[in-house]
């Protein structure tokens, strides 16, 4: 390890500029001669629009722009990373609470404002379905035009897909127990620190977007087919996001802002309010049943799983997530049947979009549950079960997918030490322990550039989107090893598709693995070209010579890389310029379209202590352990599994909407929507790394960030229980729902 | 924001006269904690906000005068829980000043701005209702004083004329010893509203007054003059017997998303006997 390279505890690049107020978001750029965008929406989720009146609106002094559904090209442009289902504003009908019907464009912010206030929307209230329930109903009304699903056989239901992954008979095996429950998970928001905001200016012949979106190129791809304008017209500039969590991914009112500024000939910014990104982004709710057989040893005998999840009006990529996350519900063990069934089901609600754990989160929540229901039936202890069942190195725990790729047990005996597991506990405590999976990208595609500048200096490019995991640092980190640079020489440029190769998306935990191997070829290219240098300007055979650690290694002797450079460029100076590319392929016929990339596996284990009387949980001890191949920069790897375990906190303890019977978010903004706060943390959280060297990724890394969030519900349900005999199958354990279970008054929705 | 023209008056006349002149078309602003998210989501559209931080005779203060505190209508939150002498006497209304939102809304925060906001969950509420304190109303025709459990009607709203304005609050000091404390109930630990918010005070003749929010559209003060509560030799029973009689004047709204009736009750009862002991052992305790 060296001061800089590969796993050194680097500080952050950019962190600092961060908490200072330094760091430049979309919603600090300010461009010339800007129109300000307001929204307007109705006051309630589903409403046939009769007609839109805004003449009081353009009486506003200030307003130049309103734009209303009559107003955009015919029939609607829609879009979508999935399905082309999103219209750019509601037409006919809006179909949840927050729904865009118009917008405005004025001089001020507050002339904005006050004119979209006074867009007269002429509109009748339709019922909405807001919950599984509702929306399964036979009689209830259909969430998506089954025009618009042509082909569809869910098209007359509510229903936007199944997926269905099974090995092993489940219904020909036998067990000696069969547990059986439904759990529930919240509609939870990602509340990341940074509004969402998206600007858009006339670019000579093209269009400039400014946005704080994580995939910048899928952006690109989809403003290019709605404006039909070639991707080189399209320039998507996309400073680093201050928080993301999986909520800025996807496309979102980029295309409104873009239609409106080459409407207006003129630049055009929206930035979205808290209570407007609670319309904007998501987690879905879900429902998760569990059957789980075992044998009376503790083995699984098999896992049954169906899961609704409760998605949006709108697809955005709820059905990937729904597809993605159901999928290794069984967990990390051996089953020898195993059945799941994963529903994406259709709401008036807000579009539903990926979430740091990616639909993982709600069947982990199940599933890890039902294994210590069945531990205590069994009265087996609920580490013993686990250790019992889980997969070892290299086995095949989901038949046609990739084998074990850790030495999980060391992850999880490392948790169950840390917490102290089978050791006496005061009275009133408990612990709880559980296991969470996820499976890495199933397909990729990232290029890096890297240029080795004249005097030793490096730039990297790199089209992933640093919003605080701190990419830019482990890029710099990666290209300061491979080319003996010193960090402080390294600058990563992101954010802006007209200069940085294209990346197919920053979600997944991917980037380390992905840009991380591009940018290593690319270092490896340039590498190679000072080894042709070398040898010409010493007569030598390439394959004689070695670049290593910033040295050129010639038979004979050992010169710094900047040496060979100077002389090798001349006296024109210049710059060796290395391309790198990392893709994973599509696999044909795999449920998923590809097999994990690695696995990110995490243990989470709690202490917890409850007050009876007033239901509050007080964790006492945190311990999350994440197996991730090889870290890069262990301080980061500790600070993203902190952060994620905290997150992770707000669904397990507090955080949830709350709808009327309009469809209308009651708890819309920060007042009655409650995130843990540093006082509301565990007295103790202590992050541990397991490092074996054994990722796809850089020096044997795999991708981490999500793990450590995906199984902090069931063990802290686990730890309460425990601690009081409370059993609660419906998150978030919130002091009056842990009361109510342990005073035996009915649970309230 | 819809747009407003805002006033700074020097002096308690000049606020007067510009209340008397824009009546329902004005707003008062002190620390703005309040009123500030109100302009904001459009709720509330005055044509003028009068901002009273310039008014001479409210500047921040907190003085001792004629056996009473008193406590200026621009004093903060920050200022009140860290005062001494509000520490020794009022210590129940230190305790609720300190847990009012966060570091910087305490900064801001005023007391006056509390109860003229008179939200059926503010904080400061049930110890101003346990001490007795008196509201110095402010208006054209001279000051008036107000009782403070006269002062709350309900949610929003005061018997404060349109044309008064709070210039300050007042605390008799105690002719007798007292033991008390406040502790409330929220959904997290960190910053929040409460959905109860209680006070206890004992006084060493054994009177025992119990006040409580955010069960009911207004704050409620109850007293107990048997002596029950503050006898240490009374039963469990007796006491949770006395309580029960307490809380009868909680009537918790069934629409509200933070807690439900039940739960609410059950936390007043588990609050108020939390309360009890504290301020028991406070009196004890000298
Ligand atoms: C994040 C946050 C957390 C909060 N947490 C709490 C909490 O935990 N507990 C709690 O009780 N409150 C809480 N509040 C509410 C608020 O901070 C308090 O009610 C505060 O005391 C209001 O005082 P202010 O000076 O800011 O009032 P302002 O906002 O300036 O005014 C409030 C109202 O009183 C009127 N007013 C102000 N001064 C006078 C006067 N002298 N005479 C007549 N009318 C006047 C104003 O016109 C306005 O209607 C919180 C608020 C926020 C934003």
């Amino acid at each position: 390890m060296s001061r800089d390279g590969v796993g050194a505890s680097v500080t952050r690049g950019g962190g600092y500029d961060r908490v200072t107020g330094r760091q430049r978001y979309v919603a600090d750029i300010h461009l010339e001669d800007v129109l300000h965008v307001k929204l307007v929406t109705l006051d309630c989720a589903r409403a046939r629009i009769r007609s839109v009146d805004a003449s009081a609106a353009w009486r506003v002094p200030g307003v130049r722009l309103v734009t209303t559904a009559e107003d955009l090209p015919r029939p609607m442009p829609r879009f979508g990373p999935q399905f082309e289902d999103r219209p750019v504003l509601a037409v006919g009908e809006t179909k949840y609470h927050g729904e865009p019907v118009a917008a405005v464009a004025a001089e001020t912010r507050d002339a904005a404002e006050e004119a979209a206030r006074l867009v007269h929307v002429d509109y009748e209230e339709l019922p909405a379905v807001v919950t599984l329930a509702a929306a399964l109903d036979p009689a209830a009304p259909l969430v998506q035009d089954p025009a618009l699903r042509p082909g569809d056989p869910f098209a007359t239901t509510n229903v936007l897909r199944e997926h269905r992954v099974a090995w092993g008979d489940v219904d020909a095996t036998v067990a000696d127990l069969v547990v059986e429950h439904v759990y529930a998970f919240p509609m939870v928001t990602h509340f990341a620190i940074e509004p969402h905001a998206f600007m858009a200016a006339p670019d000579g012949d093209g269009i400039a977007v400014w946005s704080t979106i994580q995939h910048p190129y899928w952006l690109q791809r989809i403003l290019a087919k709605l404006l039909r304008m070639p991707l080189s017209k399209v320039r998507v500039l996309a400073p680093d996001p201050g928080g993301a969590f999986g909520g800025k991914q996807h496309t979102k009112y980029e295309p409104l802002v873009a239609f409106m500024a080459l409407r207006a000939g003129r630049p055009v910014r929206l930035v979205l309010s808290l209570e407007e990104t609670f319309q904007a982004a998501r987690r879905a709710s879900a429902s998760v049943r569990v059957r789980t057989g075992f044998r009376a040893d503790g083995a699984f005998a098999f896992q049954d799983v169906a899961a609704d999840y409760l998605v949006g009006a709108y697809a955005d990529i709820a059905d990937r997530v729904v597809s993605k996350g159901s999928y290794p519900a069984c967990g990390p063990y051996r089953v020898p049947a195993g059945r799941v069934v994963g529903r994406g089901i259709l709401s008036h609600t807000p579009p539903s979009t990926a979430f740091r754990g990616f639909g993982n989160p709600q069947v982990n929540w199940a599933v890890e549950s039902n294994i210590d229901e069945g531990a205590r039936a069994l009265g087996i202890d609920r580490l013993e079960i686990r250790l019992r069942n889980l997969a070892r190195r290299g086995e095949a725990f989901i038949p046609f997918d990739t084998p074990a790729d850790g030495d999980w047990e060391q992850t999880v005996r490392t948790a169950a030490a840390r917490i102290g597991w089978g050791t006496p506990l005061p009275p009133g405590r408990g612990r709880g322990i559980a296991i969470g999976i996820k499976s890495g990208p199933t397909t990729g595609l990232s290029y890096a550039t890297v240029r080795l500048l004249a005097d030793g200096s490096v730039i990297v490019y790199a089209g992933t989107s640093d919003m605080g995991q701190g990419a830019r640092t482990v890029f710099a980190q990666i290209a300061a090893q491979e080319l003996g640079a010193p960090l402080e020489a390294v600058t990563v440029v992101m954010g802006d598709t007209a200069v940085v190769p294209y990346d197919a998306q920053t979600s997944a935990s991917r980037s380390s693995v992905l840009m991380g191997t591009a940018i290593q070829r690319a270092c490896g290219q340039v590498r190679d070209q000072l080894r042709g240098m070398a040898a010409r300007l010493h007569g030598i055979d390439e394959a004689g010579i070695v670049v290593e650690r910033g040295t050129v290694r010639l038979p004979d002797r050992e010169l710094p890389v900047l040496d060979v450079l100077r002389r090798g460029l001349g006296r024109l100076g210049g710059e060796l310029i290395g391309n790198g590319e990392m893709r994973k392929e599509e696999e044909p016929g795999h449920p998923l379209g590809g097999s994990a990339a690695f696995w990110e596996f995490n243990c989470t284990a709690i202490e917890a202590e409850v007050d009876e009387g007033t239901g509050d949980i007080t964790l006492v001890r945190h311990v999350t352990v994440s197996d991730v191949g090889r870290a890069l920069n262990p301080l980061q790897v500790r600070m993203q599994d902190e952060g994620a375990a905290i997150q992770g906190l707000g669904h397990t303890l507090m955080e949830h909407y709350i709808f009327d019977d309009h469809g209308r978010i009651r708890n819309l903004g920060a007042i009655d929507y409650r995130i843990p706060t540093s006082m509301d943390l565990p007295l103790e959280l202590h992050s541990e790394i397991v490092e074996n060297g054994d990722g796809p990724g850089p020096y044997g890394a795999k991708g981490m960030s999500e793990g450590a969030l995906l199984c902090v519900a069931p063990a802290v349900a686990a730890a309460v229980r425990d601690a009081t005999g409370a059993v609660i199958r419906e998150l978030p354990l919130t002091p009056e729902r842990v009361w109510r279970a342990l005073h035996g008054e009915p649970d309230r929705p | 924001m819809h747009p407003f023209a805002y006033e700074r008056p020097g002096s308690l006349a000049e606020a007067i006269a510009l209340l008397g002149r824009h009546g329902a078309e004005a707003r008062l602003l002190a620390g703005g904690t309040d009123l500030i998210i109100r302009l904001r989501d459009g709720s509330l559209r005055p044509s003028v906000v009068i901002d009273l931080k310039r008014v001479e005779e409210l500047r921040p203060a907190i003085r001792e005068e004629d056996g009473r505190l008193s406590i200026s209508a621009t004093s903060v939150m920050t200022d009140i829980a860290a005062d001494p002498r509000v520490r020794r006497h009022f210590v129940a209304l230190a305790e609720a000043a300190a847990v009012i939102g966060s570091v910087q809304i305490r900064n801001r925060a005023t007391l006056a701005g509390n109860i003229c906001n008179a939200s059926p969950a503010a904080d400061t509420a049930p110890s101003l209702l346990v001490y007795g304190a008196v509201v110095v109303a402010a208006g054209p025709a001279g000051t008036r004083r107000i009782p403070i459990d006269e002062f709350f009607v309900r949610s929003g709203a005061t018997t404060l004329q349109r044309d008064e304005l709070v210039a300050a609050v007042e605390l008799p000091l105690p002719a007798r010893r007292i033991g008390a404390a406040h502790v409330r109930r929220t959904r997290r630990r960190g910053h929040d509203l409460a959905s109860v918010t209680l006070t206890c005070g004992v006084d060493d003749a054994g009177v025992t007054r119990l006040a409580y929010g955010s069960v009911g559209p207004r704050p409620v003060l109850e007293v107990d003059e048997s002596g029950t509560l503050a006898d240490p030799g009374s039963t469990g029973e007796a006491r949770a017997g006395v309580l029960e009689r307490m809380f009868l004047g909680a009537s918790p709204s069934p629409r509200s998303m933070r807690a439900s009736p039940e739960y609410r009750v059950a936390m007043l009862r588990a609050l108020g006997e939390r309360a009890l002991r504290m301020a028991l052992d406070r009196l004890g305790g000298g």
